[in-house]
């Protein structure tokens, strides 16, 4: 029968028809018998009707019986709170609008987080993938020759897989057109149940020693690059300058194994004899580079695995020794073990980066919602208030509370799912602009955002908890009107008095608390980030390009390669605009370090990491270049070449550190060089400190190696221009020389600016976001004020003009009102100030140079909070002084 | 009061029988059943009866179809259905017990 009262609920209108045939059919009848006694066919029709009572209500009786009641007044609570929205359509266009932003941003952010942190990998079974990691440490990297070991031996996986980040030139020569992929193992496909959408997968015999170089790419890269062509598999690609035939493509929903980071292609490992035909990692002992994911054994964890794994790593690791790793580090590396860890999330360095920033920034969102809703729930309480007579109409003619409370409700329900509707909309673009925002040429950040079952349902929990919660107040003042007095107060003066603007009052003080948090957040995030933007990074980026130039010239000798570039600094040099070149091996704030450590005679360091120092390698003129000041010594010198003593140039800060006695100039230390053997190095310059790989860091101990005096650097080499125009107009005419000098080169270019701004990616979102939400947060507040002290004054018109008119003046009504303005500020700021000392520890890590609690900061966000405050309650406050008490007494 | 209205429950009862007793009959006529076989003691309300039988078509206890009645005029004609007949068994039963209970109060109270 439900199916049938559903029916009937949605066509109301057939069933009425039927309802009136019968029924008149049953007067006719009466009629007929009436006359038949003997009546007049006139005074027979209205006793017939008289018997019936009201037809109108019997046929609604009757129809009740016929519809379902809850689906029936349910649609019919719809349709009411549609009318009454549209009744106020100001009231409901502001209320959706807050609500579409508040949900909309609660929605974004979510979506990232889903995507970077709760999403399940696209695999088989993710939950049985652990990462084998080195035990009692943090490292999860290991040597070719350690995966091989692995592979081969006694390991306790049901399966097991390696992969390393590669990337790789797509372009010939000239400019690079660089491309994310992975290095992967035979096993590592199968061993994560993914499959190919065309051609295959690698499988076990695709890695094997001597293989010829295969290829199987992402999707995305397929559609990208070859077109969606069907054909492609069995062809080939240059990689890197090598062909490699593809063997597949694989399944578009498999991403990669870290969220955030999509590889473009996946290459067998053994191809890496392909690429680096002089020895690349494959044989190499100390290239950290590979990750191994191990499947549990089925019954096992990941606890009794490691416990596996610490016995059978001992000979793995016996088996790799590196041989020229001194007596001290072997004896060192012949004591490691590893461990099995279950957190095959962590491994997303998209995940590691940013969760923290887009928790701090869910809370956030989550503050500004909450203070909409107090704001929907004053329009609400300030329209129950107008509505009251009809409410107390409905209860005295015997609505339910019940069914009065379910009406406010569904209206809630309605404004927060047109706002829910309208805020998915706005939250698409939010987070997909916020994607763009991270993402950069060289750390490219794709998240998969799609509106999964996961997004949808807590935006709609958001919004039906938002919808509960701002109809919460005016529900509960419902239920306690009494029809009687509500009738008679006819919205009238003081009776309502204070007790029920208790409830308002609270709104408007939890309101201003939670800006003031939000404020305060977000004044110090900014306030950091003025800090860091202005921090001095040592070196002058702006007039700076980078080119970063692979020169293709791994076969060529030492000699010739120095000559080489040599020349080529010349013929840039000589590049109309430019003033200054150099080359290094890297250049600062490149996400990139190269650690090492020193000794020095005569001092003894209490831990290791005493001794560690950031390398980099430099030609002469670089520091001049970036604008980083000689202190004292010499730069580098062209002079300076591979057959004589090693040279080095120190900061400050490693002067002060490993030299504290004497100028550092003429001093030495030893430091493993090359062939890992400790080469005596002798300082010839000092310069002063700059920031190497972000600009948080301290100073820290930095050397500088002469890149003339350096036979082993990879043949990709970072030139740095200094120019008097635009840095990036010299483009074309740095490709040009450099493909005269190395017809094969290909070349990256970037500002040395837009690099800077790069490391403070995560901070200026934040700040940018947390702006915008403390604005956000502030306006909604301000508009609850000003709505609160609006409605109150206008309320107290009659009692307002009767002081008027007995001689109040306006000047003191005006103080009356701002002085309740300021007394709602005081105490929100002070429950505020509360809340501000329990939230700074979600941004403390994201601070720099700024505690949580800082003075100056909170001073100013209380400030900013009470001078808005008092501008939205300066306007109801005119009103009340400009009341004429004529008019305001007629009207009563 | 001339005549008793029909108590409150017992008019479900009264509309089973007469459509167990009656077959087909549109709503007029049993109004017109009752009143005839109660000798004019009962009267059935307009205002209840209609209610009342769409809410026990709605439960499946009487099925309603159109048709015409002698006079040649539409009328609603309902018809008890098994579910009906059942339900008409059990309420006989609790109002004949209903009955005997109130007999013995009304005798020895």
């Amino acid at each position: 029968m439900g199916l049938r009262r559903l029916l009937n609920a949605l066509r109301p209108g057939r069933v009425e028809g039927e309802i009136r045939r019968e029924l008149e059919f049953h007067l006719a009848e009466r009629e007929d018998e009436l006359v038949a006694s003997g009546m007049s066919r006139e005074a027979a029709r209205r006793e017939a009707r008289r018997r019936f009572g009201h037809p109108g209500s019997l046929r609604e009786r009757t129809r009740d019986a016929d519809v379902a009641t809850t689906v029936e007044s349910v649609l019919a609570d719809l349709r009411y709170a549609w009318r009454a929205l549209a009744a106020s359509r100001g009231y409901s266009v502001v209320a959706i609008l807050s609500l579409a932003l508040g949900i909309g941003a609660n929605t974004a952010i979510f979506s990232l987080i889903n995507a970077v942190m709760l999403r399940q990998l696209p695999v088989r079974d993710p939950q049985e993938l652990v990462v084998v990691g080195m035990a009692g440490g943090d490292a999860t990297e290991f040597t070719n020759p350690l995966w091989e070991q692995v592979r081969d031996g006694a390991h306790p996986f049901a399966q097991v897989l390696a992969y390393g980040d590669v990337q790789f030139n797509l372009a010939e020569a000239g400019e690079a057109r660089p491309a994310q992929g992975l290095w992967v193992s035979g096993g590592f496909f199968e061993a994560l149940g993914v499959t190919a959408m065309a051609g295959r997968t690698l499988r076990p015999e695709d890695d094997v020693r001597g293989c010829p170089a295969t290829v199987v790419l992402s999707h995305a890269f397929w559609q990208s690059e070859l077109g969606a062509d069907r054909a492609a598999v069995g062809r080939t690609i240059r990689l890197g300058g090598h062909p490699h035939e593809i063997v597949g493509v694989v399944d578009p929903a498999f991403r990669g194994l870290e969220a955030g980071r999509a590889p473009s292609f996946y290459v067998p490992l053994c191809a890496d004899a392909v690429h680096n035909p002089k020895g690349g990692f494959l044989d190499h002992r100390s290239y950290w580079s590979l990750r191994i994911i191990g499947r549990l054994a089925p019954g096992q964890t990941a606890a009794s695995t490691t416990a596996q794994l610490a016995t059978a790593s001992a000979s793995w690791f016996a088996n790799t020794v590196p041989a020229d790793w001194d007596a001290a580090l072997q004896k060192d590396y012949l004591a490691r073990t590893m461990d099995a860890r279950p957190s095959i999330g962590e491994l997303s360095s998209v995940r590691t980066t940013y969760a923290q920033a887009l928790w701090a920034l869910m809370a956030m969102v989550a503050v500004v919602l909450l203070i909409a809703c107090a704001n929907i729930a004053n329009l609400m309480l300030v329209r129950a208030e107008v509505r009251q007579r009809e409410l107390a109409v409905r209860i005295a003619l015997g609505a339910g509370r019940r069914r009065v409370v379910r009406q406010l409700f569904t209206e809630g329900l309605v404004l927060a799912g047109l706002g829910a509707t309208l805020g998915t909309l706005l939250a698409v673009q939010l987070s997909h602009a916020m994607v763009r925002w991270l993402s950069t040429p060289r750390n490219p950040v794709v998240l998969d955002l799609t509106v999964d079952a996961r997004v949808l349902a807590f935006t709609v929990l958001v919004a039906v908890a938002t919808a509960l919660l701002f109809s919460l107040a005016p529900a509960w003042r419902a239920v306690r009107v009494d029809p009687q007095d509500a009738m008679r107060a006819h919205g009238r003066g003081t009776v309502g008095g204070r007790g029920r603007f208790g409830v308002g009052r609270s709104l408007v003080v939890a309101q201003v608390a939670l800006s003031l948090v939000l404020v305060t957040g977000s004044a110090l995030l900014i306030g950091s980030f003025r800090t860091l933007v202005s921090v001095p990074a040592g070196f002058d980026p702006d007039p700076v390009l980078i080119a970063t130039a692979d020169l293709k010239l791994r076969e060529s000798p030492p000699a010739q390669r120095l000559a080489l570039q040599r020349d080529l600094l010349e013929r840039l040099r000589a590049l109309p605009g430019v003033t200054h070149v150099a080359a290094s091996f890297m250049t600062p704030l490149a996400r990139m370090a190269w650690m090492d450590q020193v000794e020095v005679a005569g001092r003894t360091f209490a831990k290791p990491e005493d001794a560690s120092v950031l390398v980099n390698l430099a030609s002469p003129g670089w520091f001049a270049t970036l604008g980083i000041p000689l202190l004292a010594g010499r730069d580098f010198a062209s002079s300076d070449g591979p057959g004589q003593p090693e040279i080095a140039i120190v900061n400050e800060a490693a002067a002060r550190l490993f030299f504290p006695d004497r100028s550092p100039v003429g001093a030495r230390f030893r430091m493993a060089r090359g062939d890992g053997v400790n080469a005596e190095i002798e300082v010839v310059g000092m310069v002063r400190n700059a920031k190497y790989r972000t600009l948080r860091e301290g100073d820290r101990p930095q050397v500088f190696l002469a890149l003339s005096q350096d036979t082993s650097f990879a043949s990709s080499l970072s030139l740095v221009l200094r120019t008097v125009g635009p840095p990036a107009q010299l483009r074309d005419g740095v490709l040009a020389v450099v493909r005269e000098v190395a017809p094969a080169a290909s070349v990256q270019f970037r500002r040395f600016a837009d690099q800077v701004a790069e490391t403070l990616g995560t901070d200026r979102l934040l700040a940018t976001l947390s702006a915008f939400f403390g604005g956000l947060a502030l306006l909604l507040a301000m508009v609850g004020l000003y709505g609160t002290m609006a409605y109150a004054v206008a309320r107290r018109r009659g009692e307002i003009g009767i002081r008027v008119a007995l001689g109040a003046r306006p000047g003191r009504l005006s103080r009356a009102v701002l002085g309740e303005v300021a007394w709602l500020l005081a105490v929100g700021c002070v429950v505020g100030l509360a809340g501000v000392g329990g939230t700074g520890r979600l941004i403390e890590g994201f601070l720099f140079d700024l505690g949580p609690r800082d003075p100056a900061i909170l001073a100013l966000s209380v400030a900013v909070l009470v001078l808005a405050g008092l501008l939205a309650g300066w306007l109801p406050a005119r009103r009340a002084a400009r009341m004429d008490p004529m008019r305001a007494l007629r009207e009563e | 009061m001339a005549r008793n209205d029909i108590l409150q429950g017992t008019l479900d009862l009264l509309v089973l029988k007469t459509l167990a007793r009656r077959g087909p009959l549109h709503g007029y006529g049993i109004t017109a059943h009752i009143q005839r076989v109660s000798e004019e003691q009962l009267r059935v309300e307009e205002g209840s009866l209609y209610p009342a039988l769409h809410r026990m078509e709605q439960s499946g206890l009487v099925r309603a179809a159109w048709g015409l009645t002698e006079k040649n005029r539409q009328a609603r004609f309902y018809t008890i259905t098994a579910a009906g007949k059942k339900q008409l068994e059990e309420t006989e039963q609790s109002w004949a017990r209903l009955r005997d209970g109130v007999q013995r109060v009304l005798r020895y109270a």
